[in-house]
């Protein structure tokens, strides 16, 4: 605990910020107000029970004991066994009220910021790496769990345990009250210190962690290679520099609280010296009574512990507060590619017409496309070539509107895509990427992230659509077989039928395909190429195409160089204008010849 | 465990877990044992610092009745209390540094063992063993070893407090005592209990975040799939069903904590309204001090945090023990391949030409039950090149594993130079072969480093002779940092023919006899095999080479084809007598040939 948080200077939130942060935390908590403020109630009374127990005590010795009455003594001890069962029962609630609010929370935040991922456009994932969106949804909203769990309640408890205990002190007697506060700046300005020290060091030893954790890996991954050449020394005394680099940061940050321990123990016990002596010398003069004395030499510990334990939770705060602004500023990034409020349904078929786009991406000035016009038929199949990075891509991404063209008009069916239903638009036009990538879970399941509403029978019909039955009815579990992670139970071939059934299953009538450069088993090569056939059979095809098979087959070609239509036409023509195309067909071939 | 286990079994199951779990008790005692002197000044310190903690209340005591009940001198009983502060104090800090610095010690000298351990076991175990396991054993289970010793010296000085507080409130009033102390041990239970049942929920909910984490993830790299099918829906209702169920594990969590957390904070509080109620009487009878009241009630809380943490150990402690458990299975574990007893040297005549090898009936498969090779019978002479051919899974890999020792063969032989590998130390085998494995894998490091891996201690001028044979120096030379960029996952991404290269650098930077080349052009954009094979070609003559094709153009690198089909060689030859008299040859050059026509790019890339 004594080092929660962890937050770079970077991260850590400025006033205004972290008011705003707070704003938009109970904005989204509103729907469980409720719980909120029974998390509250409780808090409320269970500190006054616990706060009420010293007082209690010095009833009982001073009304009780001292005055020889013991009437008053029992009347103390049934009191303090009531405010026992007080404590304890507010208590319960309190747990399960704070931790009901603080999960419901993260639920809430959870769901909210995924719904916002979802909605982004593609050019939202060019801009934010994988990792790092996934360590929003995981470890930045983890991180605030611990705060959940513990750090509200402590947070809330502690601060008002200070506040009542300075208060009942204030009653119980002013003179004292100065006395048990001498101690208090030194303890907070060693518990800011502390705190700042041990974020520190915490940073470091996190860092260390990671790469300890990477170069472990490493050897246990390149085992091979450090066998073959049999450097396993080596290996190891590298390794051991990273982990003994690592002891030192835990070192040092143990070496960071040992003092400031050490001086937690002492004030509390000087406390106690000073209302001793102090506090003694009071009660000689008569000031107050040897109760009250008593009673603050019980209540130093609630005047204490809650300033150590606020101080505690500033790392925890400034962390979940930095995590909060990043999610926030997922929550306000608005997507660039939304349903217009006025759309309509794209008609069943038309002609695919791309009108003077030009496009270029977040991330460099130079145009991706510029000014490009070009019209599919239906029913014609369109292959796409040129180097990569020329724009191919591109274009097919714009004609399925996975991104806005920044001017000119992609129209299906003389509909701009753009005010087309999203809808209606993923079942015209389907874009099947080059690797098949499959979700954890059944062959089924991977079918129905084409249409979650498909029946069983409409998923057969896809599959046999484009001939698979055979081969999927091989597995024990036929459909229903679990892909495993990425889908690593089947081959690539395998997956990329799953991909091909998923549109066979949409059954659109334009489908945009992004052409396999790697390597496909042999085996299911063959039936790959044969499904992608019966696929494109009847449908308006745009091809990204890096095979030469698949750009003899296409009714026309499009080289795509220097962010523009370079060349178009067939096979034949293209290699007549002995211009981009001729050249990428004799690359082919040398590069066939040289086997 | 399965229904149809007989009792022998069991027994014989239970005997290994127990055997196992002793031996993880002995690697603890060992771990600790050299660290002895240092625990133990952390126990003589946790101790004093008990002892000391113990009395101060003593001397709040005596302050109380002598110095403000008989209006005594203060200033002394003041300055002593603040004194006593200052020792308990420094004690106190002292004895949580050396319990975190021991137990963090114990910690990073077990997982270097655990380290070396794993990278000693050989290849068979590797095949088998998963690598998140093994990192787990490396990290979340010596985490569990070092929270359980970090508590041993704190543990120590909470029993010796236990004890002092006990006897001193025993001596006061021993009726008192019983009545304070009666709610205590429920405190050690309820802590125990507490920390067993929260345990397997915390687990738990980890395991649905991970979930979770499953579920994003592939909802942004497949991104395009969500997109392209508008699939966010059912993604999102993915993500709903984890999110639901971290909120109810989380909330199991809460109630246990509910269940246990409020009730060890009161139970004190009872035994501190039983002083009051009862120890008020003693004092109006005047079997008690008023002084002795309070010192009752300052005792009972230093009775409370000890009893949770002993409490607390208990569990810590059955975690330790079985994360110990299944550190001692790996370290138990022994390499299959080891160094001879009595190893012999290889030649090494100047005026020879050296890397002569031979296979003399060898049988092996990885699955003994299953054969890879069967009466396997192969010489090459020394500088002789070879491509070994077969169809996917023929076993051409395994030739050259065997060679390196990664396995060894069930019955049969394999020589270099005329000496059983068997009988050579395993580094003297290894450092006179070069291999580039089919799937390079380099290092997260400098290119200098990933390619004098093989010789760390090589000059620059012998790196800059191996990258330039490997046809590497030109593009090395154009990277942001020339010798000194860092490569690898976390470093400047390379093409792959770019890895390649570095790979045959780093395989013939120790003049090795013997060249493995597990076909370098497969994982290559075809456009570039070509000059693959070129810096192939410039490595491999004049040394032994085995070539293990996956595609048609590396065959031709080498001098003699051997062709491996149904476990064994099929024939032995030049390229084009194969290809003109053996059908079976033909059909499986032509499946490479087929599924790599499919894959040329009409894009230069």
């Amino acid at each position: 605990m004594w080092h929660a948080g962890g937050v770079s200077d970077e991260d850590r939130l400025s006033r205004a910020q972290a008011r705003t942060i707070i704003g938009r935390v109970f904005k989204m908590a509103a729907p469980f107000r409720k719980t909120i403020y029974l998390s509250f109630a409780c808090v409320i009374v269970s500190t006054a029970t616990t706060l009420s127990a010293p007082i209690i005590v010095r009833h009982g010795i001073d009304a009780g004991i001292r005055a020889k009455n013991s009437g008053e003594l029992n009347k103390s001890v049934v009191l303090y066994l009531i405010v026992v069962s007080f404590t304890y029962i507010f208590g319960r609630l309190l747990f399960v009220f704070v931790n009901r609010t603080g999960e419901s929370f993260l639920r809430v935040l959870r769901l909210a910021v995924f719904r916002q991922m979802q909605r982004q456009s593609m050019a939202f994932y060019d801009r934010n790496k994988a990792g790092v969106l996934v360590a929003r949804m995981t470890a930045d909203i983890e991180s605030m769990s611990e705060l959940v769990q513990f750090g509200l309640l402590q947070f809330l408890s502690a601060g008002l345990m200070l506040t009542f205990a300075i208060v009942v002190l204030l009653v119980l007697s002013w003179q004292l009250t100065i006395i048990a506060l001498i101690v208090m700046p030194i303890l907070i300005l060693a518990s800011i210190k502390f705190q700042r020290d041990s974020n520190k060091a915490y940073l470091v030893v996190r860092e260390r962690v990671g790469a300890n954790l990477s170069a472990l890996q490493e050897g246990i991954t390149t085992v091979r290679v450090i066998q073959a050449y049999a450097q396993e020394q080596e290996a190891i005394r590298k390794f051991k520099i990273s982990n003994r680099s690592l002891f030192a940061a835990h070192e040092k940050s143990v070496r960071v609280s040992t003092w400031y321990f050490a001086l937690i123990e002492f004030s509390g016990v000087l406390a106690s010296g000073l209302m001793i002596g102090i506090g003694g010398w009071f009660v000689h003069r008569g000031t107050v009574t040897l109760g009250t004395v008593v009673a603050f030499v019980l209540l130093l510990s609630s005047l204490f512990d809650p300033v150590q334990q606020l101080s505690q939770l500033y790392n925890t705060v400034q962390s979940a507060g930095a995590a909060l602004n990043k999610l926030f500023s997922i929550l306000d990034s608005k997507p660039e590619v939304d349903e217009h409020p006025a759309a309509i349904d794209l008609p069943e078929t038309g002609e695919l017409k791309v009108t003077g786009i030009s496009f270029a991406y977040a991330a460099s000035p130079a145009p991706a496309l510029e000014e490009v016009s070009i019209s599919v038929g239906v029913g014609e199949k369109l292959a796409l070539v040129g180097p990569t990075g020329a724009g191919k891509s591109t274009l097919a991404k714009l004609m399925a509107r996975l991104y806005d063209p920044q001017t000119g008009m992609v129209e299906f069916g003389g509909v701009n895509l753009k005010m087309a239903t999203m809808g209606s638009l993923r079942n015209r036009i389907v874009v099947v990427p080059q690797e098949g990538f499959l979700f954890n879970g059944t062959i089924r399941d991977n079918l129905r992230i084409a249409r979650a509403d498909a029946t069983d029978a409409e998923i057969e019909s896809a599959i046999a659509a484009i001939g698979a039955t055979e081969h999927f009815a091989q597995f024990a579990d036929g459909l229903d077989t679990q892909v495993r992670e990425r889908g690593s139970r089947l081959s690539a071939g395998e997956r990329q039928l799953v991909a091909l059934a998923r549109a066979a299953l949409v059954d659109p009538a334009v489908l945009i395909l992004d052409e396999a450069t790697s390597n496909l088993d042999p085996g299911t090569e063959a039936e790959v190429e044969h499904a992608l056939e019966r696929l494109m059979n009847g449908r308006t095809v745009i091809v990204v195409a890096h095979r030469l098979s698949t750009v003899q087959r296409a009714d026309k070609i499009a080289v795509i160089a220097g962010a523009q239509i370079a060349e178009l036409g067939t096979h034949t023509e293209l290699l007549a204008l002995n211009g981009h195309y001729a050249q990428l067909a004799n690359a082919w071939a040398l590069s066939h010849s040289t086997n | 465990m399965s229904v149809s286990e007989t009792d022998s079994e069991v027994s014989a199951r239970l005997e290994l877990e127990q055997t196992q779990r002793s031996e993880g008790w002995k690697l603890l005692r060992g771990l600790l044992r050299d660290q002895r002197r240092n625990l133990l000044i952390g126990g003589i310190i946790g101790i004093t610092w008990a002892s000391f903690k113990v009395a101060i209340p003593q001397v709040t005591k005596f302050a109380i009745n002598n110095g403000i009940e008989k209006d005594g001198p203060l200033l002394g009983w003041a300055v002593t209390i603040a004194c006593l502060g200052v020792v308990t104090g420094v004690l106190s800090g002292l004895r949580r540094y050396v319990a975190f610095r021991e137990s963090r010690w114990a910690e990073t000298l077990l997982r270097e063992k655990l380290f070396s351990h794993v990278l000693g076991l050989d290849i068979g175990y590797h095949d088998k063993a998963q690598t998140g396991q093994l990192m787990s054993r490396a990290s979340s289970d010596l985490m569990q070893i070092q929270a359980f010793i970090v508590m041993i010296p704190i543990t120590l000085s909470n029993v010796i407090q236990i004890f002092a507080v006990a006897t001193i409130l025993f001596i006061t009033d021993p009726v008192l005592a019983i009545v304070a102390m009666l709610p205590l041990p429920f405190v050690n239970i309820s802590a125990r209990r507490f920390s067993n049942r929260i345990h397997p929920i915390s687990v738990a909910v980890q395991a649905e975040q991970a979930q979770l984490a499953n579920v994003v993830e592939e909802s942004v790299s497949g991104v395009r799939v969500v997109k392209g099918f508008g699939a966010e829906q059912v993604q999102f209702d993915k993500l709903e069903k984890e999110a639901n169920d971290i909120f109810g594990e989380a909330m199991k969590a809460a109630k246990i904590r509910s269940n246990f957390l409020p009730a060890i904070d009161v139970l004190p509080a009872l035994g501190a309204v039983g002083v009051l109620g009862v120890g008020g009487h003693r004092v109006l009878s005047g079997q008690l001090s008023i002084g002795d009241l309070v010192a009752f009630n300052v005792y009972l809380t230093l009775l409370v945090w000890p009893l949770r943490n002993i409490g607390m150990i208990v569990a810590l402690g059955q975690r330790a023990a079985a994360a110990l458990v299944r550190i001692q299975e790996v370290l138990s574990t022994s390499s299959e391949i080891n160094d001879p007893a009595v190893a012999k040297t290889l030649p090494s005549a100047a005026n020879l030409q050296l890397g002569a090898i031979k296979f003399d009936h060898v049988q092996f498969g990885y699955d003994p039950a299953l054969v890879v090779l069967k009466n396997f019978n192969l010489e090459i002479a020394a500088g002789e090149s070879i491509a070994i051919v077969g169809a996917t899974g023929s076993g051409k890999s395994t030739v050259a594993r065997l060679l390196l020792r990664f396995y060894d063969t069930n019955s049969g032989h394999v020589f270099l130079d005329g000496i059983d590998i068997r009988k050579l130390r395993l580094a003297e085998l290894r450092q006179q072969i070069g291999v580039v494995f089919e799937d390079t894998i380099l290092f997260n490091d400098t290119v200098t480093n990933n390619i004098s891996f093989a010789k760390p201690n090589a000059d620059h001028a012998d790196l800059e002779r191996a990258a330039k044979l490997a046809g590497a120096h030109d593009f090395i030379l154009q990277l942001p940092n020339g010798y000194d960029t860092v490569i690898g996952e976390r470093g400047f991404s390379l093409s792959g023919g770019q890895r390649q290269r570095i790979a045959i650098a780093r395989a013939i930077i120790s003049d090795p006899r013997v060249l493995v080349l597990d076909d370098a052009t497969s994982a290559v954009d075809p456009s570039k095999e070509g000059e693959i094979r070129d810096a192939m070609r410039t490595v491999m003559s004049g040394r032994t080479t085995i070539v293990i094709a996956h595609r048609p153009g590396t065959i031709a690198l080498a001098e003699r084809v051997v062709f491996i089909d149904e476990s064994s060689i099929a024939a032995i030859g030049k390229h084009d007598e194969l290809v003109a008299t053996n059908d079976r040859y033909r059909e499986v050059l032509a499946s490479m040939e087929q599924s790599k026509s499919q894959q040329t790019p009409v894009s230069a890339k």
